[in-house]
């Protein structure tokens, strides 16, 4: 893993992201105060083991920290909303650059806007929404049938180049494990956002509510430095 | 059993004075007629009929049903809580509780995200909150909080709603005592009826033996209160008479005795007007013994293990629908006995398998009957055909007169007696069998917990998994129960079992408990299994964990 603007302030974005947690709004605040242990640090745990710590990026309105990462995509087969087995790491190497979240039907707070967001991402890249993949998997798969899945995907008007995915239990877990987005369980997660421009790229992973708005500047950059 | 704890009379008067509260506080509990506030809260609608609309700063908006503050605040108004993002409660009581330093100082139960050190609401600054995403203290909330353009009249209705949010006492519960009560149908399984109720009684007796007398209250803690002085006391509802009777009978019971939940319980041929009665009269309905429960998209209060014998019918039919090649059946024949469950587990196969080009043939046995009636059911059954049983252990083990012709046979575990079942020997090489549980080795160590807690109790063992599952009911009560602390809010008790139950590592007979929000069935897959052995109730399985899709 690589520190995107700054490599040397590791220790001091740590803390850094601790205060913000603190600092940000009543419900940021709330979970400081009473969260239990085991729900990951506000960058993501397991993102602070490697070379680099997070950038942080913070708006009026959102608190949000970004990395580059290089991550093993599992050889699992998942279902597609169409119905269709598929295999993860084709889908993920079909040349198009890929957004990722991981998200589950019965949610509802975190996973709405996260679908939202997508949703506003596509309207906002026009045409060009038809050239990048964007992959929504599924962390409650016992529950997400493709054809619930497929109906979640009408609500956010995706079109066809989003694309939603469930699977066996192990599938998903394997997938969340190897994206480091795996929690504990589904209630415990949190919002993650991940940006590859072309396979064997590295992904860009960004923590926290993105706004429609940033994830289409990251994905510009991102193109932009392809 | 059920404890008459004070004089007739005065009860009498106790009853009233709880519905007269129970009416008072119907903006919030009552099925009937939702208020504007209530409508606005969990449906997104305005007075006018039209949708309300929130934005986010950054433009994420939301609308009508996305829009309903349920979605995020929960049906309690108590909150709810998403990986680190705490959404705080909104009830009137902690929107306007007077600052504190420390949440050990409130005056109000604790409820994970409800802030002490701010400034409490007035009706201004929360309609600032509302409309302008300002907190009482003038910083921004959340990026999650939506901010609502709702005029004066749909705001004054929300927050007169919230204001009378769990402000009625919850009935069931007082100082000393939470009261529960199980439901038992009168065409409940007898030896299963004692089963549970034998579990029941002992483990709520071994719950009210570790309370000591009422302890000062520890102002350190509230959770140690909680633990320490609240005595559980069961209600016994045995229901006679027909189905259409029920209703009435279990109104009658909860006017005198009112109860905070329905805890685990036993039906027979059907569980709709239970399910019905805990939906109308907002009554958590937790984990009945049932094996048709009552699949209601939306219903909020009763909660189930599974779907019981619906989740055995789309087992089958994904087996039946997989076969394409030349030993696919021609005709399926379903044998189920009227007045029994099986008549609505041959539907909802035959409705998962519709369209396959199959041939349904259902044969309805008698109320009773003797295996002849059985025999001439299968007479015409042949290799082209796959035969579906949905029967009881008495018929499966009739059985042993006639021929297998079938080109395949399938059973419902769960009626058949699982691994238990008199499946004659002939039977047992081509039949296989739904199972809805984990298999016996894997579960061995989960199961013994409870078996052994019967063994040191002297509970006789005469239906394992009624009994585990009515076990493993009462301990996913009092679990949630502990991390509800003293916030005993039947909505509440329901959201926390929804988001909690994945937690829950003991989960008895069944591989892996989950619920969300929204969900009800907790177990949602089973096994394939056949007989390993003519005669010993041993069984092996033939497919993986199957989640029907």
């Amino acid at each position: 893993m690589r520190l995107l603007s700054n490599p040397r302030i590791t220790s001091c974005a740590l803390v850094f992201a601790g205060a913000l947690v603190l600092a940000t709004s009543e419900l940021w605040a709330d979970e400081a105060a009473g969260g239990p242990a085991g729900s990951g640090s506000p960058a993501g745990s397991g993102g602070l083991a490697g070379a680099g710590g997070p950038a942080h990026h913070h708006s009026a309105t959102a608190t949000i920290a970004k990395y580059t990462a290089e991550y093993a995509p599992p050889a699992v087969e998942l279902i597609r909303d169409d119905g269709k087995s598929v295999w993860l790491p084709q889908e993920l190497d079909d040349g198009r650059p890929v957004l990722l979240n991981f998200i589950f039907t019965s949610c509802s707070s975190v996973c709405p806007l996260a679908s939202q967001t997508f949703a506003q991402f596509q309207r906002k890249l026009g045409a060009e929404s038809k050239t990048v993949h964007l992959m929504s998997i599924s962390i409650d798969p016992e529950e997400d049938t493709p054809a619930r899945l497929a109906e979640y995907a009408k609500k956010f008007g995706a079109s066809p180049q989003w694309q939603h995915y469930t699977g066996t239990l192990a599938a998903s877990l394997a997938a969340q494990r190897a994206f480091d987005v795996y929690r504990g369980e589904k209630m415990s997660h949190t919002p993650v956002t991940l940006l590859r421009s072309a396979p064997g790229k590295p992904w860009l992973r960004i923590d926290g509510f993105v706004t429609p708005d940033e994830l289409l500047h990251e994905y510009r950059n991102l193109l932009a430095s392809k | 059993m059920m404890l008459r704890w004070m004089p007739r009379a005065r009860r009498d008067l106790v009853v009233l004075g709880l519905m007269a509260l129970a009416s008072f506080g119907t903006g919030v509990h009552a099925a009937a007629t939702p208020t504007a506030g209530e409508l606005l809260y969990r449906r997104g609608m305005l007075l006018s009929g039209r949708p309300a609309h929130g934005e986010r700063e950054a433009g994420a908006g939301v609308e009508g049903a996305d829009a309903a503050c349920s979605n995020c605040h929960r049906r309690s108004g108590l909150g709810s809580k998403e990986g680190r993002n705490s959404i705080p409660p909104i009830t009137g009581t902690y929107l306007f509780m007077p600052r504190t330093t420390s949440p050990d100082d409130m005056a109000v139960p604790f409820v994970e995200g409800a802030r002490a050190d701010r400034d409490p609401y007035t009706d201004e600054t929360l309609a600032r909150a509302i409309r302008e995403g300002i907190g009482a203290d003038g910083q921004p909330l959340s990026y999650l909080m939506p901010r609502y353009r709702l005029g004066d009249t749909d705001m004054a209705a929300l927050v007169s709603y919230l204001k009378g949010m769990t402000r009625a006492p919850v009935p069931g519960v007082t100082d000393s005592v939470l009261h529960f009560a199980t439901i038992i149908t009168p065409d409940a399984n007898p030896v299963e009826r004692q089963g549970m109720l034998d579990v029941l009684e002992k483990y709520f007796f071994d719950k009210n033996a570790a309370v000591r007398s009422a302890s000062p209250r520890l102002y350190s803690s509230r959770k140690l209160i909680f633990r320490v002085t609240r005595q559980w006391q069961l209600h016994v509802w045995q229901l006679t008479g027909g189905p259409q009777t029920w209703d009435a009978q279990l109104r009658r019971h909860l006017a005198e005795e009112p109860v905070f939940a329905v805890i685990s319980g036993l039906g027979g041929r059907t569980w709709a007007p239970v399910h019905h009665f805990c939906e109308q009269q907002s009554l958590p309905c937790l984990f009945p013994n049932v094996n048709l429960p009552t699949v209601e998209e939306g219903d909020f209060y009763p909660v189930y293990f599974s779907k019981g014998i619906l989740l055995e019918a789309r087992l089958i039919a994904g087996q039946i629908g997989s076969q394409h090649d030349s030993s696919a059946p021609r005709r399926l024949v379903q044998i189920y006995r009227s007045g029994d469950v099986g008549e609505e587990a041959a539907g909802a196969l035959r409705a998962a398998t519709g369209g396959r080009g199959l041939k349904f043939v259902d044969r309805a046995l008698k109320h009773t009957g003797g295996s002849q009636e059985l025999a001439a059911a299968l007479e015409d059954v042949g290799p082209g055909d796959a035969l579906v049983l949905w029967l009881r252990p008495d018929d499966v083990g009739s059985l042993a007169a006639v021929p297998v012709k079938a080109g395949a046979v399938w059973m419902s575990g769960l009626m058949g007696g699982l691994e238990k079942s008199p499946l004659p020997a002939a039977w047992r090489g081509a039949t296989r069998m739904t199972y809805p549980f984990d298999l016996p080795e894997q579960r061995r160590v989960r199961v013994d917990y409870a078996f052994g807690w019967f063994s040191i109790r002297h509970i006789p063992v005469v239906a394992p998994q009624v009994q585990a599952d009515t076990y493993l009911a009462c301990g996913l009560v009092a679990e949630t129960l502990s991390h509800m602390v003293d916030t005993f809010v039947r909505d509440y008790l329901v959201e926390r079992i929804e988001t909690g139950l994945e937690h829950r590592i003991i989960t008895g007979y069944y591989p892996r408990l989950t619920l969300a929000p929204g969900q009800r069935f907790a177990s949602k897959g089973g096994y394939i299994v056949r007989f390993a052995d003519p005669v010993r109730p041993k069984i092996v399985a033939v497919s993986d964990w199957i989640i029907p899709r």
